[in-house]
């Protein structure tokens, strides 16, 4: 069956050419191709991803290669167009194919009236070919290749609404900044390929050992370089926000459930290149944790919908660099699979909210939603749930574990910090739930009056979303720490933890873990309910009706202490503008005399050399007179010297 | 004085810079032909000078200067008659007008 | 009767008197062809230094060369020169500049020609004799017959292809146009 991985990225890839040469004739038909495409891949990973989890149909336990053919055979450089399958690739199959599929579904209905839908479509499978290429590839290279070509996507797809100034700038800096970190990445595979002398992962993997150790902890460092670029952590993490500036299912499926998890796989991935530097791994759980907090803080004060659940995405990222970095690594892939889920459904949902409010993204022009749009308001209520950590959905299992194993590994800072992220997660999300659903309506009476829920093509994706949300923790991390996952991904992780020489302690509720669950649970408690009382809660259902309390929040965020957090917190602690300053406007000068001395000194040579031709040639041009006479003068002159010089010689 | 070769040598030297001279310096295309034959008879002032004073050398010599009269004859012909035809064409014999090769 | 080898009482030699006097003649009349504004006055000097040569020639002992010289350079190139000096004169040519910018140039080339001459001439040992040999004529004739009659006849075919060209190159065209053309 090992035939069938080279299918799952074709069929999109198929998709993405017969959409984009036919599709715009296609007109509202355009989609059907690129759905379909999506759908029967989705089936095919199933299949893939049920025989490598399960070590059935012709899949081995310890992951399957296949090789398409060779791709660069250069004498002593080699890269073949190989795929390979393991239990890790096929969490991350689950993931990405499920989501995109149920992506595409939802599109049909958001983009029904745009006119450049059959783009839109063919990009959605470019980027679908583009992920599972990275995810499937066996070697560095083709790793890259994906890496980039997912870059390139999201540039495109950012930018959809390209007539609007703000979307072109926004796809361009997310490009820009993705290349910095993709700068670090490749730098890591060329490092790969000096010391190792392959760039095919396993091989890698086993060969690790016998590189230096400095080479080891720079390869580290610079492949997780390039995963900060790729999920935005700290420094790059400046282009995820404006990524915003693109359709809803864009942002959910790209900047949400997969491209931004391509870090996260990548590390996972390297497992063994980071086991062999522990350094590293303290870096990585430093820049995710810091990440984690510093997002969570710009999350407090955001107002449009779509950024606080960017800077959501930024803080859960965080969490799971955070995990890899302090060696839970199963815990880092199950919050990848479960945030998949609930982000991409909060996502969504908020496309279907901005949907029924005529495309208004302030959450301070809405609210009292909840009656209005049903179906998207419990939705979207599962899916903050899940977020928050409350037991039993998934974000509770997942989140919980990433802690548990920060602090039994001895990461007592990331632990606390995560903690204290736990509670700003619940808080940010139950600010936006309040003020978008509950309270009074702040609705423009304009748009009031066709307030109305999503069609079915919208709100069924919606609904297939929140079942896993919910039960996917139970299913694949109960008990926690023994469940399914773990199991699965045994083969691909043990290694490493083996070297690093922790054992692994069986999970105990009634002991350090049980203390660190109930611990986190009552934070996110308080603090949900710190968020009911000032930005209001309306369930009748649970007899709950708080009214929201702006006079409050105002008078709270006056305080001195608080004030300049909050200033600070909604211009994004100014990392924009320090950018701006460092490299548009200093590059900018740079590049400005650079130019200078280009145009003044390098072509004033190049042309000045003419100039001086031209003028010799001009000047020498004086000596033809025309007149015998003059020549004949220069003749007797020459005869008069050669006369001269000879007697001179001769009398020596 | 009239015994020594080197006189008649110097004299032919003398008579050759003076032809130089208004060649190059003369206006008028005739002028110039006129400080030509001022070069060619001092050349055969000289061969012959040392005609009188080399023995071996004397019938050549004769010879030698009676062929370069011969030849300057003809010289003279066909340059006067250029001199002419551009006169014709020109209006000027003065050769610092004809300068149509100048770039 | 004899004159005797030196003027008496002064006792310098009557050939070295005669080969001052001529050398003065043409080195003089040479300076006022070269020198002269009238043209014509050019002409009639370079005839003057002609005949001083003759006279030189003589002195050397060399009465046909002399005679060649007279015959030829005074009776036809003269001539012919000063023709054509009277077929191409223009109305305002003595009023006009006789020497071109470049002739302070030409003075001091002239100059450093005469000298460098002058000063190999007068460092160089030649195989001289010291004594004037009379070169004879029925020699020369016999020379120019045997030995040297190649280049007789080339120069003659010469003389033949100058005067036959010089015809050509100053026949006036007889098409009607011409003579109204500026």
């Amino acid at each position: 069956m090992k035939f069938l991985i080279p299918l799952i990225p074709l069929l999109p890839l198929a998709g993405f050419a017969v959409t984009g040469l036919f599709g715009r004739g296609m007109g509202n038909q355009s989609h059907r191709i690129a759905v379909w495409a999506v759908v029967a891949s989705w089936l095919v990973a199933m299949v893939v991803a049920f025989g490598a989890l399960t070590g059935t149909l012709g899949f081995g336990g310890a992951g399957t290669g296949i090789t398409l053919w060779n791709w660069i055979p250069a004498t002593g450089f080699n890269a073949d167009m190989g795929f390979f399958v393991d239990a890790l690739t096929a969490c991350l199959l689950i993931v990405v194919t499920t989501i995109g599929m149920l992506v595409h579904f939802y599109s049909i209905g958001y983009m029904a009236h745009d006119p450049g839908r059959w783009r839109f479509f063919a990009y959605l499978n470019l980027f679908m070919f583009s992920m599972l290429v990275l995810v499937l590839a066996d070697n560095f290279l083709l790793v890259f290749a994906g890496w980039e070509l997912v870059g390139l996507c999201s540039y495109l797809l950012i930018g959809f609404w390209y007539p609007r100034r703000s979307a072109a700038e926004a796809a361009k800096k997310a490009f820009l900044v993705n290349r910095v970190g993709d700068m670090g990445f490749a730098l890591g595979i060329m490092a790969i390929w000096t010391q190792l002398g392959t760039l095919n992962m396993q091989a890698v993997f086993a060969a690790f050992g016998s590189a230096p150790h400095d080479w080891q902890i720079a390869i580290a460092l610079l492949i997780f370089c390039g995963a900060v670029g790729k999920s935005a952590q700290f420094p790059l993490h400046v282009w995820l926000p404006d990524a915003m500036e693109g359709p809803t299912p864009v942002s959910a499926l790209i900047h949400a459930a997969t491209m931004v998890n391509a870090g996260v796989y990548l590390v996972a991935r390297c497992n063994p290149i980071f086991g062999a530097a522990p350094e590293v791994m303290v870096v990585v759980a430093a820049v995710g944790i810091f990440t984690a907090i510093l997002a969570a803080s710009i999350a407090f004060t955001q107002t449009d919908i779509k950024r606080v659940l960017a800077y959501s995405t930024l803080s859960q990222l965080g969490y799971m660099f955070a995990s890899l970095g302090v060696g839970a690594w199963t815990a880092a892939i199950f919050h990848l699979m479960s945030h998949g889920f609930f982000k991409g459904l909060l996502f969504l949902d908020s496309g279907s909210v901005i949907h029924a409010v005529d495309g208004e993204q302030d959450m301070r022009k809405m609210g009292g939603l909840a009656r209005k749009i049903p179906t998207t308001y419990a939705t979207m209520l599962i899916g903050s749930v899940a977020i928050s950590g409350v037991p039993p959905l998934a974000g509770f299992f997942s989140k919980d574990e990433i802690l548990g194993g920060a602090f039994k590994n001895g990461f007592l800072w990331v632990w606390a910090i995560g903690f204290v992220v736990a509670g700003m997660t619940a808080f940010y999300m139950f600010r936006l739930m309040g003020m978008t659903f509950w309270g009074e309506s702040h609705v423009d009476p304009e748009k009031e009056r066709h307030i109305h829920e999503s069609p079915t093509t919208m709100t069924r994706p919606l609904i297939l979303l929140a079942i896993p949300a919910v039960f996917l923790g139970l299913l694949i991390g109960f008990p926690p720490e023994s469940g399914l996952l773990h199991a699965w991904l045994k083969p691909v992780f043990e290694a490493t933890i083996a070297a690093s020489g922790r054992t692994e302690t069986a999970y105990n509720f009634f002991g350090i873990d049980g203390v660190l669950a109930i611990a986190t649970t009552s934070l996110v408690a308080i603090a949900i309910v710190i968020a009911w009382r000032l930005f209001g809660v309306s369930m009748p259902a649970l007899g709950l009706k708080v009214q929201p309390r702006p006079d409050r929040v105002r008078e709270l965020s006056a305080r001195p202490g608080l004030a300049f957090l909050y200033r600070g917190s909604s211009n994004k602690w100014w990392f924009d503008d320090l950018y701006h300053q460092l490299f548009v406007v200093w590059g900018g000068r740079l590049a400005a005399a650079v130019f200078w001395f280009d145009r003044t000194i390098v072509d004033g040579t190049v042309n000045g050399i003419g100039v001086v031709t031209i003028g010799a040639g001009a000047t020498l041009r004086r000596i033809q007179t025309g007149r015998v006479q003059n020549y004949a003068l220069g003749i007797a002159l020459g005869l008069i010297a050669m006369a001269v010089g000879y007697l001179i010689i001769a009398a020596r | 004085m009239s015994n020594s070769l080197d006189s008649y040598l110097v004299l032919s030297g003398l008579l050759f810079a003076i032809g130089t001279f208004g060649f190059l310096a003369r206006r008028n295309a005739i002028s110039m032909l006129m400080s030509i034959e001022l070069m060619l008879n001092a050349v055969n002032l000289s061969v012959l000078a040392f005609g009188a004073f080399v023995a071996p050398l004397t019938t050549h010599a004769a010879v030698i200067a009676l062929l370069v009269i011969a030849v300057a004859a003809a010289e003279a012909t066909v340059g006067l008659a250029i001199v002419i035809a551009i006169y014709r064409n020109r209006k000027t014999p003065l050769v610092d007008e004809y300068d149509s090769m100048r770039e | 009767m004899p004159i005797g080898d030196s003027i008496p009482l002064v006792g310098v030699r009557w050939d070295d008197v005669l080969f001052v006097i001529l050398a003065a003649i043409l080195l003089g009349s040479a300076l006022l062809v070269v020198t002269l504004r009238d043209i014509i006055r050019c002409g009639l000097a370079l005839t003057v230094s002609f005949a001083s040569l003759a006279g030189i020639y003589a002195l050397l002992g060399d009465p046909l060369v002399a005679a060649t010289e007279v015959l030829v350079y005074i009776g036809a190139i003269s001539i012919l020169i000063l023709f054509a000096i009277m077929m191409t004169q223009t109305k305002n040519a003595p009023t006009r500049l006789v020497f071109q910018t470049q002739a302070w140039i030409a003075a001091v080339a002239a100059v450093v020609i005469a000298v460098v001459i002058a000063a190999t001439v007068l460092t160089t040992t030649w195989p001289s004799g010291g004594q004037r040999l009379a070169t004879s004529t029925a020699d020369v004739a016999r020379m120019l017959f045997s030995e040297y009659v190649l280049p007789f006849e080339v120069v003659s075919v010469l003389l033949t292809a100058a005067v036959v060209g010089a015809v050509y190159l100053a026949r006036r065209d007889s098409s009607p146009g011409e003579e109204d053309r500026p």
